[in-house]
């Protein structure tokens, strides 16, 4: 009862500190600060249709390094943490058998899912999505590649070196930014190109493409490291 | 009814699942639960950047034949703010990474104690 | 330049690299990232030394090629490349410590232990707000990462609460950021800082949770328990690592963002630090754990340090001297503690014994203990002086007390667990195995601070006049720490002798007095030393060390010197005290019991810098600003010294258990430090009837009733040696009467109190001393009949006593006859019987050390015990035929004695003719009374040698039992309880008050520690409700309802 008590009185108290934030917001009619020079300025200085892409890739280029840093930190660690030991690597699980739709359902939507995730990295800096949105998918296709055959053994080789060389590549062109162009992540070491269409926009579509690789291989990762690790027990 | 608008109604909704986010963090005995607790507090954060980018009758930062013309491209007075929206997408990445690893540090911590109950784990103390 | 980019592009990189290169084994993955490390070092160094050297100025660094506030900028500064350089340094360091631990979990770890220090530097030089967040949350998930390094449940669960709690505060963070973004319209620092954001409606609340988040970084009290278990469960390398890393990273985030919060912050941060400063080494003392108590220090310094900042205006430039001082010290010593920790392996205090096994480790853990206490040389020493200064002389008295006392607490529990290393009751002990990696990042860090404590005190321009010489002998000693003691014995006294020589000219006669005590006592004392067999590890560097504290107090020009000095001597003899057999508890009393005095000192010192141009110790002499204070803390301060009553509790132990010859070092000479400074006290309070007589008068009941519960307490003692050091209690008592009275006549008193007792004390320290080498005993009643087996010890103390007693005709009687001049003159009466009442006691305590020492039946087995040793005889009768000198011709030393005291105090001098004294009062000749006294006795002698020689000697065995066991055989003896009568007359005096007033109040300190640290439950959820309460608190008290 006490404790209902004093957790109702500090859910309060909170809300009476985030009514004072609320009561400072007003809904405004347009942009201001720097937002407005990125709606300006924003398509001409980096040549893409989604700005936000813009904002992400490369105005705010070096916290979406953190990013996928975070990934990768959060992959590396689940790498070590759910570490089998030798004895029960080779363990196999019995898994009540997946249905049937599962499995041939799966093998039509693959393809589809892996094809969808790299359009939507592809084209990030066109249409919404992005890097992160189609890595995720991607990720999807792999959660339903272990659901569809929960013993399937994936190929670590690969992924680790999608995931190891789009990191590296990322970082290269951050620093080819650096010697090429006006700083680190510059997207204008090459060509902005035409803007709207699919090879535009400089160093976005590739830098979003290595994302989107890593972000699929770091999250495909973390889903075989959650299964793998049930042989633990 | 001035306050119904969408950026009112996404900072109200926002302030209210960060509420009851923490009312999870803070109640919940299930580690799982209190994983679930905190998807539900960045789920609010999430909606406060959003709704705080909101400009009112403006559509989406994205260049298209719908806002632009060709040669065109300023659309200052047709788009909401593109910056909280990019946050928003490091904040959902940063978020997941934190419940990938909460759910490992979960799964661990069950298989030591057998039990997900998050008093169990006071080794450490005083 | 290499622009700091490439740290983070380094990082990265090799990080997103190993993933293939992994392939090549872990030991070439460990050493690429060691590599890399080592890179992002040289980086930052260039940049600092870039600074340091002033040809560079600082850059911004910007990304994706726009200008801020668009785009992400760092910016590297003289801040960024400092800090940014303690990151890598530790990192690098800390790196090959923890090379072997990474190696076990694989490549992966490895990757993550890089970026995490990659993460730290981007959060030092990062000036986007929201930039901040991202790395501030790389560096929680690598650190909630690392902590698995060890493996358990225990470490799983503090990893697990780990990120719970810094899941809470990020939340707060990024509501904060988002808001502000709001507000403003970019997330740049610097538009930020100038958009007055505190100015808008809702605002300031924005401002607060980022200002929440990042303080809560740093663990505040009480909001830290995460941290804690933290600190406990994870690998000692990496706490190294959160300690000095991540914990000065989020310090220097923090002074980053105080720009956008403006002045109006400042108060609530050096509050928050206070309130962690105090609370969490209050809850320190009652740690067992070593990681988690160093946990505890850890937290404390940082909240120390966040205070430092919070006064960055009133403290002006010198802000960064002091936190830059306070900073290194606990940076490199909290890092090699950690270390020692881990290689140590064992979790209890207790267990730390195993030390002794390495002398060397001993030498490492008293230099990290001392830096973080802030002793001299370190750069916390000078730090915390110029911080007390600043803080006094600006008004924030409340707030030096508030360090002092916290300062205090991590005393009590960092010098416990120094004692129970050196001295701890361990039978078991196994040698620990040194891996090369884990030891020298420890020496690296321990030789730094020495290193970095000399160019701190360069500095400052007070602290460039410190005479680091006697510092250097110390460290010659100690390097030649192997060699026999024959060799290492004439070093020390050589070198004495040799800066003696040099020394006296540039010394007034008042301070000659004292430093002929220090330093022919010290001689004399040395000589002793030869007795000894063996290399006697360790003893030289720190008698050494105390006698350069001693010589540093009197040569102090300025009152900086002088702190520099007392507290060296303070460590030095502490580690002389704690030598001794069963001296922990001992050595640990005293050591609180001086840093008490020193802080005392301090608080005075700072009092009397107020509006004073110079920092001379001549300031003293006039203090303005609350002069009864300041005055009450010196005399306060240097009373702990000479242990007057209420703060002598730790001398009957400290000097009782000491080696032979480290007692009269510490009870004849030391305890003259404390008089030396009530002289120059006394001195500055003025002569006159003035405000300050009032002092003078409660000084004087102190010293007359330490004189009396002194005396009365020795009588008492069946310890030989106790009974002694219970005996110098009460003749300081004497002094410090003396001196209190303020006149000519008590001065020279207490001048010629200190002389004979130096003189008689060390004798008779001296001569019990070596007796006890030989009878293996202190106790009193396990002796008997010594005089024929040790003629010449039994002279000396015979001498020793009748010089003590005052009886005519030995240099006591000089004392005595000046005293009651001196009483009568001032009209103390009533203290004065109390005085000489406690005098009379005196003949009952020095009749025991003859009469059963030497007195009645020799024990069975002292039959074949030989006389003392050469070694110790030589000092004993060097002083001897000083006492003697004195007695016979006491002008020689009286007259010049009085002309010394004379522009003190001219009225009442004593007036000489011809040898011979008369004051108001009588007159008095020392030389005749000596031949007076001499001829009595000699008839009286002669007659009794006549008239008795064909008595019957009594033989061993002319004594029986009656066929009588007795249980306990030393009942038997005759010295046992041989003052039971008298006890039943005056044991109301002899209840130990004192003792159980100190008794309290450690047990209410340990009891509130021990109450308040059942907040940290130990429950994940406990600690996140902390968070979220901290901050709501908080926001009532800061924003308000």
């Amino acid at each position: 009862m006490l404790k209902n008590t004093l957790m109702t009185l500090v859910l309060l108290v909170m809300a009476y500190l985030f009514y004072g934030l609320y009561d400072g917001y007003e809904l405004r009619d347009s942009l201001s600060g720097i937002s407005e020079h990125f709606a300006t300025k924003g398509a001409e200085e980096v040549g893409a249709a989604n700005l936000v892409t813009a904002v992400v890739v490369t105005y705010r280029g070096f916290d979406t390094l953190g990013e996928v840093t975070i990934l990768f930190l959060t992959a590396s660690i689940i790498a070590f943490f759910l570490k089998l030991k030798d004895e029960d690597f080779e363990k196999t699980i019995e898994h009540r058998d997946t249905s049937e739709l599962l499995e041939t359902a799966s093998k039509i939507l693959i393809p589809v899912i892996f094809l969808f995730g790299i359009y939507v990295f592809i084209n990030g800096h066109l249409t919404p999505g992005g890097g992160f949105q189609g890595g995720a998918i991607i990720a999807t296709g792999v959660a339903l590649m272990i659901l569809a055959n929960p013993n399937i053994k994936l190929n670590y080789n690969v992924i680790h070196w999608v995931e190891s060389i789009s990191g590296v590549s990322f970082v290269i062109i951050g620093i080819l930014g650096i010697l090429l162009a006006g700083g680190f992540l510059d997207n204008k070491i090459i060509g902005l190109g035409k803007f709207g269409e699919l090879f535009s926009a400089g160093a976005i579509p590739i830098i979003y493409s290595f994302v989107g690789l890593k972000v699929g291989a770091e999250i495909s990762n973390i889903l075989n490291k959650y299964q793998k690790s049930q042989k633990e027990l | 009814m001035e306050f119904i608008n969408l950026g009112n109604i996404g900072l109200i909704i926002g302030f209210l699942l960060i509420i009851v986010g923490f009312w999870g963090v803070l109640t919940q005995k299930n580690i799982i639960k209190i994983i679930i607790g905190f998807s539900i507090l960045n789920t609010g954060i999430n909606l406060l950047i959003v709704s705080l980018g909101y400009v009112k009758g403006k559509t989406a930062p994205i260049i298209d034949a719908t806002i632009a013309t060709e040669g065109n491209y300023n659309v200052a007075d047709k788009i909401v703010d593109p910056v909280p929206q990019a946050l928003v997408l490091t904040a959902i990445v940063i978020g997941f990474g934190i419940t990938a690893l909460m759910l490992a540090y979960a799964m661990k911590l069950y298989k030591a104690k057998k039990s997900l109950e998050i008093n169990k784990f006071n080794d450490l103390k005083w | 330049m290499v622009t700091p980019i490439y740290i983070v592009a380094t990082a990265l990189g090799v990080g997103f690299a190993i993933g293939v290169l992994n392939k090549l084994g872990r030991n070439f993955t460990g050493g690429l990232v060691l590599t890399a490390i080592a890179f992002m070092t040289f980086i930052s160094f260039q940049w600092f030394a870039g600074f340091y050297s002033g040809n560079q100025l600082p850059e911004y660094i910007f990304t994706a090629g726009f200008q801020p506030p668009l785009s992400i900028n760092l910016l590297m500064g003289p801040f960024e490349a400092f800090f940014s350089l303690m990151v890598n340094a530790i990192g690098l360091v800390g790196g090959i410590y923890m090379f072997n631990s990474l190696k076990e979990r694989g490549s992966n770890a490895q990757v993550v232990y890089l970026i995490l220090l990659m993460g730290l530097n981007v959060m030092i030089m990062t000036r986007d707000i929201f930039n901040l967040f991202v790395f501030m949350e790389i560096a929680s998930i690598s650190i909630a990462g690392l902590i698995l390094l060890e493996s358990g449940t225990r470490s799983m669960g503090a990893g697990f609460k780990y990120i719970l709690a810094t899941s809470v505060i990020s939340s707060f963070l990024l509501i904060g950021v988002i808001f502000a973004y709001y507000f403003v319209g970019s997330l740049n620092i610097d538009d930020l800082i100038t958009s007055n954001l505190h100015l808008v409606k809702g605002g300031s609340i924005a401002i607060f949770l980022i200002m929440m988040a990042v303080i809560l970084e740093l663990k505040p009290f009480p909001a830290n328990g995460w941290g804690l278990d933290v600190y406990e469960g994870s690998d000692a390398g990496l706490s190294a690592v959160i300690s000095g890393a991540s914990a000065s990273a989020s310090l220097y985030v923090l002074y980053k963002l105080m720009a956008i919060a403006g002045p109006e912050w400042n108060y609530y941060i050096s509050l928050l630090g206070a309130i962690t400063f105090v609370g969490s080494n209050l809850l320190g003392i009652k740690q067992e754990n070593t990681r988690r108590m160093l946990g505890y220090s850890s937290i404390g310094q940082l909240g120390l340090l966040t205070l430092i900042i919070g006064f960055k205006d009133i403290l002006g430039e010198n802000t960064i001297y002091i936190a830059f001082g306070i900073l290194i010290s606990h940076y490199l010593a909290k890092a090699g503690l950690f270390w020692l920790s881990g290689i140590i392996k064992s979790k209890g205090l207790k267990g730390w014994s195993v030390v002794r096994k390495h002398p060397f480790f001993l030498f490492l853990m008293g230099t990290f203990v001392f830096a973080l206490i802030g002793f001299p040389p370190f750069p916390s020493f000078f730090a915390k002086w110029t911080l007390v200064m600043d803080l006094t002389a600006t008004g924030n008295i409340a707030w030096v007390v508030a360090i002092l006392f916290g300062s205090m607490m991590e005393a009590v529990y960092l010098f416990r667990w120094l004692g129970y290393a050196i001295k701890a009751e361990n039978d078991h002990i196994e040698p620990v195995k040194i891996e090369w990696s884990k030891i020298i990042p420890v020496w690296i860090a321990a030789l730094s601070l020495y290193g970095i404590g000399y160019y701190t005190a360069q500095l400052s321009e007070i602290g460039s006049g410190i005479n680091f010489i006697p510092f250097l002998f110390v460290a010659v000693l100690l390097a030649l720490d192997f060699l026999p003691i024959f060799i290492k014995n004439t070093l020390a006294i050589a070198g004495m002798a040799y800066y003696f020589y040099t020394v006296y000219p540039s010394l007034d006669n008042l301070r000659l007095i004292f430093e002929v005590i220090f330093m022919v006592g010290g001689i004399l004392a040395l000589i002793a030393g030869y007795a000894y067999k063996g290399t006697r590890s360790g003893f030289y560097p720190v008698a050494i060390l105390m006698y350069a504290g001693l010589t540093g107090i009197i040569e102090a020009n300025t009152t900086l010197e002088f702190f520099y000095g007392w507290e060296l001597m303070t460590a030095g003899s502490y580690f002389l005290i704690i030598r001794g057999k069963r001296s922990m508890p001992h050595g640990l009393s005293y050591m609180l019991f001086s840093i008490g005095g020193a802080y005392a000192l301090l608080a005075a010192f700072g009092m009397a810098q107020v509006s004073q141009i110079s920092s001379d110790l001549d300031i003293i002499n006039h203090i303005t600003y609350l002069p009864q204070w300041a005055y009450g803390l010196l005399i306060a301060g240097f009373l702990t010294k000479t242990a007057s009553v209420g703060l002598h509790i730790w001398l009957p132990g400290a000097h009782g258990e000491a080696e032979s010859d480290v007692s009269p070092m510490v009870s004849a000479i030391l305890l003259k430090a404390g008089v030396f400074g009530l002289v120059l006290a006394l001195i500055g309070m003025g002569a006159a009837d003035n405000q300050f007589s009032g002092l003078a008068y409660t000084l004087g009941w102190v010293g007359a009733i330490t004189a009396l519960v002194g005396n009365l307490m020795a009588v008492f003692q069946e310890d030989a040696k106790r009974l002694l050091a219970y005996s110098s209690i009460g003749q300081l008592g004497y002094i410090v009467f003396a001196l209190a009275i303020m006149t000519h006549l008590g001065w020279l008193t207490a001048f010629t109190y200190s002389i004979n007792h130096f003189m008689y004390k060390a004798i008779l320290f001296l001569t019990i001393g070596a007796v006890v080498l030989r009878v293996g005993t202190h106790d009193m009643y396990k002796m008997g009949g010594l005089i024929s087996r040790m003629p010449f010890a039994f002279i000396a103390v015979l001498i020793g006593i009748i010089a003590l007693s005052g009886v005519p005709p030995l240099s006591g009687f000089a004392g005595k006859w000046l005293f009651y001049n001196a009483v009568l003159d001032k009209g103390w009466y009533f203290q004065g019987i109390i005085v000489f009442f406690a005098g009379g006691i005196a003949f009952l305590y020095l009749w025991r050390l003859i009469h059963t020492i030497f007195l009645g039946q020799l024990k069975d087995n002292h039959r074949n015990v030989k006389d003392i040793s050469i070694w110790f005889a030589i000092p004993i009768y060097i002083l001897i035929m000083g006492i003697m000198v004195f007695s016979v011709k006491p002008e020689w030393v009286l007259q010049p004695l009085g002309e010394i005291l004379a522009p003190y105090f001219p009225n009442g001098q004593v007036n000489w003719v011809a040898g011979s004294a008369s004051t108001a009062l009588g007159y008095w000749s020392g030389t005749k009374v000596f031949i007076t006294v001499v001829g009595v006795f000699a008839i009286a002698f002669a007659f009794l040698a006549i008239s008795t020689r064909k008595a019957h000697k009594l033989k061993q065995f002319d004594i029986v039992f009656s066929g009588e066991r007795p249980d306990r055989p030393e009942t038997t003896h005759i010295a046992w309880n041989v003052f039971a009568g008298f006890y039943k007359a005056v044991w109301p005096a002899t209840i130990p008050l004192v003792e159980k007033f100190w008794d309290k109040v450690t047990e209410m300190l340990h009891d509130t520690a021990g109450f308040t640290r059942r907040i940290y439950s130990g429950n994940g959820q406990a600690y996140m409700l902390h968070l979220v309460l901290f901050v709501l608190v908080t926001y009532l008290v800061i924003i308000g309802g």
